[in-house]
């Protein structure tokens, strides 16, 4: 099981590095000036923290899956 | 917040010391992207949560019956310092009632125990982030305290921008130190002991966020956890775990602003596959349309679907039976948390911007989960459909 894990995550590093590589290829060179949209509340990733917490502490509490969009946080006696 | 032992505590005094802090701290705006917050905030929000299960199917009608209520409020304070520091503080307090089952959707404890069910947690969680002039670091420390489990965390996450700053790259890393208490009176004689069990996780971090064009970003995040320990919930029976749990995931995110509306679209998709056998997509979006005099309406919704465990054993011809493990069995489970289901979730969050530093907003959520909803095809019949629903309430000061 370990082993089909190591390579499906092998193949899952690789899958993100191509990824990664071809975002850096197609995006355009956007100016400082040019980023005032991304610079809005709700074109970052971050959005409500509070929310999000409460949100995601349900999901893995119901779900086997959790995590994936960063690291840290304390963990609990629910899953 | 699931598992609830028959303790009796009390809840208010966390909270009224939180809304205390609150009204004394100083507040602003979020901290976005990977520059130093120029100003900072202070967010309280108040969950209201319950679940419950339907029995809705031939195989299991009668099941349907309320199992857990929580009611939670928290705390968020983000303080720049000096212009190239920030400091970020969230404190959490939830109190959980009502009862889970002890396999698949049946074993609840009874009625008297099960009504006088009672957790309480309170945690919270400090971050300090160092700006550089393309980069940040920030280290994080948590706390979280339940009646039966303490969860002690320490994460490092550093960013490294280009020189355009249109590409960032993310490292992180992460401890957690957790400790399970198995003398309460809940927990199943078979797995009580005096001194508590321990379980150590160990989570990295590989991410990368790209601006594709000036209304347009994305993010690439690879994971990897390795966890050891004790994982058996010493709740449910029959119920033995691995004592290890090794995960990857794989997320991106796409944010996109549409200029004709002035809205907003966040798109995700998340896959997850473990050492347990699980494997899980998790695809998420929503709209955020600013609207006139300061309101915004945001639907959203978010589709799940996982594979069962291999160790988990599916119900027999009477679900409200539980199934002898087979002979010779190492690990088993009745959760159906491992079994095959998918799962589909609709919210709409609607907020009010008050004025230049106020901000209220209000979300309500709904959640289903069945296990022929699983993409894998294999979900268990014999388990009843869960629902739930969630109301969230929050206020921001920023200055």
């Amino acid at each position: 099981m370990k082993r089909r894990l190591l390579q499906n995550t092998f193949h899952l590093l690789l899958l993100a590095i191509t990824l990664a590589l071809s975002g850096c290829s197609i995006g355009q060179s956007v100016q400082p000036w040019e980023k005032g949209t991304l610079a809005r509340p709700e074109m970052t990733f971050e959005g409500d923290r509070l929310e999000k917490k409460y949100t995601e502490h349900i999901y893995s509490s119901k779900e086997a899956a959790s995590g994936g969009a960063g690291v840290g946080g304390g963990g609990c006696g629910c899953n | 917040m699931m598992n609830i032992p028959a303790l009796k505590t009390k809840s208010t005094l966390f909270c009224t010391a939180i809304i205390g802090v609150t009204l004394a701290f100083p507040a602003i705006r979020p901290v976005y992207g990977d520059t130093p917050p120029e100003n900072g905030i202070v967010s309280l929000k108040y969950l209201n949560y319950r679940d419950w299960q339907t029995g809705d199917t031939a195989l299991t009608a009668g099941m349907s019956r309320e199992r857990i209520g929580v009611q939670a409020l928290s705390l968020m304070s983000m303080v720049p310092v000096a212009g190239e520091w920030s400091l970020n503080v969230s404190l959490l307090d939830d109190t959980v009632t009502g009862a889970s089952p002890a396999y698949h959707s049946a074993g609840f404890p009874s009625a008297v125990s099960g009504a006088s069910a009672l957790d309480h947690r309170h945690a919270g969680d400090v971050e300090l982030t160092r700006y550089f002039s393309r980069g940040s670091v920030t280290g994080g420390l948590s706390y979280s305290k339940e009646n039966d489990y303490i969860s002690r965390g320490i994460s490092l996450q550093g960013s490294w921008s280009t020189e355009d700053r249109n590409t960032t790259c993310t490292i992180g890393a992460s401890v957690n130190d957790d400790s399970i208490d198995l003398s309460g009176d809940n927990v199943i004689a078979s797995k009580k002991q005096k001194d508590p069990e321990k379980k150590m996780v160990y989570a990295g971090l590989f991410g990368l966020t790209k601006v594709l064009a000036k209304t347009d970003i994305m993010q690439f995040n690879f994971g990897y956890s390795i966890g050891n320990g004790y994982y058996t919930d010493p709740f449910k029976d029959p119920d033995i775990r691995p004592r290890g749990r090794n995960s990857a995931t794989f997320m991106t995110r796409w944010n996109h602003h549409f200029e004709s509306t002035d809205g907003t679209m966040h798109l995700s998709y998340r896959y997850y596959q473990d050492t347990w056998g699980v494997r899980a997509h998790t695809l998420g979006a929503e709209y955020v349309q600013p609207l006139p005099k300061g309101w915004a309406l945001t639907p959203q919704v978010r589709f799940y679907s996982q594979s069962e465990a291999d160790f988990y054993i599916a119900t027999g011809s009477d679900p409200s039976k539980p199934v002898p493990p087979p002979a010779g069995a190492v690990y088993y489970s009745e959760d159906q948390r491992l079994s095959a289901f998918g799962a589909v979730a609709l919210g709409l969050k609607l907020s009010k911007q008050l004025s230049a530093h106020w901000l209220v907003d209000v979300k309500y959520e709904r959640y289903e989960q069945r296990g022929e909803w699983s993409l894998s095809g294999k979900g268990d019949p014999g388990v009843a459909s869960f629902n739930a629903r969630d109301v969230q309430i929050g206020v921001s000061r920023t200055f």
